[in-house]
């Protein structure tokens, strides 16, 4: 069969293959209660993933999304007290403010996403560390069950982060499928000199999709302090790599312009499967990281549309 | 000595190379004429190791050869002049021409420049060019370059046994008149020391200069021509495989345009160091085309219109309001469309629907908050593809899979369904087969019914010609010549090169 065609549904095939390679290996792995605590444990990753793939859609990339998520950690952390409720406003604000101005130094200033993202995680990350004081922080454990008490914990078995997830993914498939600006990000990912002679503000449009997926990153952070009961600047390290990897095995390349933020749903649970088997294997916390970044070298290769690529430096 | 015979190539869903036979004598100039899409290029790629055929096989004096990429033709002696020049801009001459062959030149690991420039200055002698060879490239003129490049391709003389074969791919298009001569003069010489292959669609050129010309149409030789065998017409006529007369063009559809009503007007608008002190005005019901060399200002005069260029001085009004925000979406809001040469990066985008390219310049005009009305814009894209008869089994098929000529009706398509009544159209034509340019043809002459102005740079002089109400000839962005031939008393070819070079 032809590999063109057979792509677009490697994703789902992979994810089928892994689910049942690992259940045989492990048969409690395939317990629905065991695979609903996987998969609300993978959470705030997914919704990392699933802004970054709006950044990766349109060809870029957003490298900040972990250093938001930190900074957000310590901004919830701090703020919780004085804010309560507003603190969700504030961060998905920062968050949303800081991925325009990667958006900005990127369509305006002409500076590669990758180096405009990772210059704007890096005042993110230390934005956190100052306002920590470089401390972990810790919230009131009173006052956040009686604010975002609802994000944590189960209904009919259920993790309520799931809920919350699905939310953000059917908005998502919304605005890629059916908005003026899902349409475009989709034509400046595949093929933005038409998107911009056809009279399209191509830039705004850049921009927009920077900043959604900082304020996604904002998200996850915000739903990682609640889960965590506190913050700290590198308390999200180590959610970048797999973040990306869930984008790029979901089927989104790094040239954009295929893929969504439903192929990064995929995406995500293959990340998670992988790190169930890890731990079953008894891979070492220390080595994940580096079979992360082996399967996204094959999941980049895989994917990447070499017809979009002049020269690769 | 050179000899490829029945050499196929295809490529998905076209037959790019039908059994081409070929043949280069020592010292011999050979012509390659025919239309874009011909197959010249394939043919030409095929020959210097740029693209490897899917059958057929290449002799080099009786023997056969085969080449994976561009050096292993160039170590048999086959050399290529590109005509978007392959010289690297921030590299010396001498390290261009020896680019790749610095090994000759090394000793304990570092290069002796002396002797790199000391061999340079000998290939350059030989076209003529007397230049310090450690000037830096980018600092030649567009001439002094293309002779670089040639030097650079001699330079296999000594490096390689066997005969030269140098393809010269378009080498005049950027020349003025005099350096054509001198080009000529040089060709001739070298023929002591390299056969040719002369790639060019001025067939008056072609004819001077070569001994034989090969006439190619639809991936296929179709006639060998021998010098002084045929006239310019039966060459044409060969290329197009019919008479190029008035129906070709819908001559006979051509009407007056509407002189009342100003669509466009361009008032001493001028862009530094691309167009200067422009004038022009278009009608409705207009062709207005513009004639140039490649680089006269032609795009940068529909990129000003089109508001991707914002003009240092003059002014612009479109239906009499005056521009005064330059930028595509205002231009678009004012109904000018804008069909670019390049059609697959510029004009569609590969991978996105029919439909969804269709309404790519006029969302605002199908959604609500942000939120498109895609029923609606599916009935929209069926509507044109049925009206402009495009050749896509439905509104969902990916856009990059059409034919080109489907691929143009489709930009077309996306100007006219948002209600576009000024379209700019630049090389419209390119790459498109016969038929497919008939139909083009077609549309142009029903928009100029339906009373839009059309500014047209026509891929052809003939097409220019036939095409237009009117005719502004640029040259280094200045407007040169104007002809008016609404009455139907068209310029003739010369009349137009004589104020383009």
């Amino acid at each position: 069969m032809d590999f063109q065609r057979f792509k677009p549904h490697l994703p789902w095939i992979t994810l089928v293959v892994l689910v049942a390679a690992v259940g045989a290996f492990d048969d409690t792995f395939l317990k629905p209660a065991s695979l609903l605590s996987l998969m609300g444990d993978i959470v705030p990753l997914f919704v990392m993933a699933l802004g970054l793939t709006f950044a990766i859609y349109i060809g870029g990339i957003d490298l900040s999304a972990q250093s938001m998520a930190n900074l957000i950690t310590v901004v919830a952390s701090l703020y919780l007290a004085p804010l309560g409720i507003w603190v969700a406003a504030l961060c998905i604000l920062i968050g949303f403010g800081l991925g325009m101005v990667s958006g900005y130094v990127t369509t305006r200033l002409l500076v590669p996403s990758f180096i405009s993202s990772l210059a704007v995680g890096g005042i993110a990350f230390s934005l956190a560390r100052y306002l920590s004081g470089q401390r972990a922080l810790n919230m009131d454990a009173a006052q956040r069950d009686s604010v975002f008490g609802w994000m944590i914990g189960k209904s009919w078995g259920i993790p309520h982060e799931l809920f919350l997830s699905t939310v953000l993914l059917a908005l998502a498939v919304f605005v890629e499928r059916r908005t003026t600006l899902g349409r475009v990000l989709k034509a400046v990912g595949a093929g933005e000199p038409a998107a911009a002679v056809s009279g399209i503000n191509v830039a705004r449009y850049k921009i927009l999709a920077f900043a959604l997926s900082g304020a996604l990153a904002a998200i996850a952070g915000l739903m990682f302090a609640v889960k965590l009961s506190g913050g700290a600047p590198t308390i999200a390290n180590g959610f970048l790599l797999p973040a990306i990897v869930a984008v790029l095995v979901g089927g989104t390349p790094l040239t954009g312009g295929v893929g969504g933020v439903l192929n990064t749903a995929i995406g995500t649970m293959i990340v998670a499967v992988i790190r169930a088997s890890m731990l079953y294997f008894e891979i070492d916390a220390t080595q994940q990281q580096m079979v992360f970044g082996l399967v996204l070298i094959a999941a980049i290769a895989l994917t990447i549309d070499r017809a979009k690529l002049r020269t690769v430096k | 000595m050179y000899q490829p015979s029945k050499v196929e190539k295809r490529f998905p869903g076209v037959h790019a190379l039908k059994s081409i036979d070929f043949e280069i004598k020592r010292g011999e100039i050979v012509g390659l004429v025919g239309e874009n899409g011909a197959g010249k290029s394939t043919l030409m790629k095929g020959i210097y190791g740029a693209y490897q055929p899917d059958g057929g096989t290449v002799l080099i004096d009786g023997k056969a050869v085969g080449f994976a990429n561009p050096r292993q033709a160039m170590e048999k002696g086959i050399g290529m002049v590109f005509q978007e020049q392959s010289l690297i801009p921030s590299l010396s001459v001498m390290e261009n021409i020896f680019l790749g062959y610095e090994q000759h030149f090394v000793r304990f690991g570092v290069i002796n420049w002396k002797a790199m420039a000391t061999a340079a200055r000998a290939q350059l002698a030989k076209v003529k060019l007397d230049i310090d060879p450690a000037a830096t490239t980018s600092a030649l003129s567009f001439a002094q370059r293309q002779m670089v490049e040639l030097a650079k391709v001699l330079m296999l003389e000594e490096r390689v046994e066997g005969d030269l074969v140098i393809l010269l791919d378009e080498p005049t298009s950027v020349l003025a008149n005099d350096e054509v001569a001198l080009l000529f003069k040089l060709v001739r010489e070298l023929t002591s020391r390299a056969s040719f292959i002369f790639v060019s669609h001025r067939i008056e050129e072609v004819m001077e200069l070569s001994d034989r010309i090969y006439v190619m149409k639809d991936g296929a030789v179709v006639d060998i021509v021998t010098k002084g065998g045929a006239q310019v017409e039966a060459i044409q006529h060969k290329m197009v495989g019919r008479k190029i007369d008035k129906p070709y063009y819908r001559e006979q559809r051509q009407k007056p345009y509407d002189a009342g009503k100003v669509l466009v007007e361009m008032q001493g608008v001028s862009l530094p160091g691309r167009i200067d002190d422009i004038s022009l005005t278009l009608h409705a019901g207009e062709v207005l085309c513009l004639v140039g060399t490649e680089g006269s200002g032609r795009e940068a005069i529909l990129r000003t219109i089109y508001g991707m260029r914002t003009p240092k001085t003059g002014h612009l009004a479109i239906k009499g309001r005056k521009v005064t925000h330059f930028g595509p979406r205002h231009a678009v809001e004012q109904g000018v469309g804008y069909v670019p040469r390049e059609r697959k990066t510029e004009g569609i985008v590969a991978g996105m629907a029919v439909y969804e390219n269709m309404t790519l310049s006029q969302m605002g005009r199908h959604s609500r908050a942000g939120v498109l009305r895609i029923a609606e814009e599916r009935a929209l894209a069926r509507d044109w593809i049925k009206a402009l008869s495009i050749k896509a089994a439905n509104e969902f098929v990916d856009c990059g899979n059409l034919s080109g000529g489907n691929q143009q009706k489709v930009v077309l398509a996306k100007w006219r369904s948002g209600g576009s009544d000024i379209m700019q159209l630049d090389h419209p034509t390119r790459g498109l087969d016969i038929g497919a340019k008939e139909d083009v043809y077609d549309m142009i002459r029903d928009m100029s019914d339906a009373g839009l102005g059309i500014l047209l740079v026509a891929d052809t002089l003939e097409e220019a010609i036939g095409l237009s109400h009117s005719i502004i000839v640029v040259k280094d962005g200045m407007v040169q010549k104007r002809f008016n031939h609404a009455s139907g008393a068209k310029p003739s070819l010369f009349d137009l090169i004589r104020h383009m070079i």
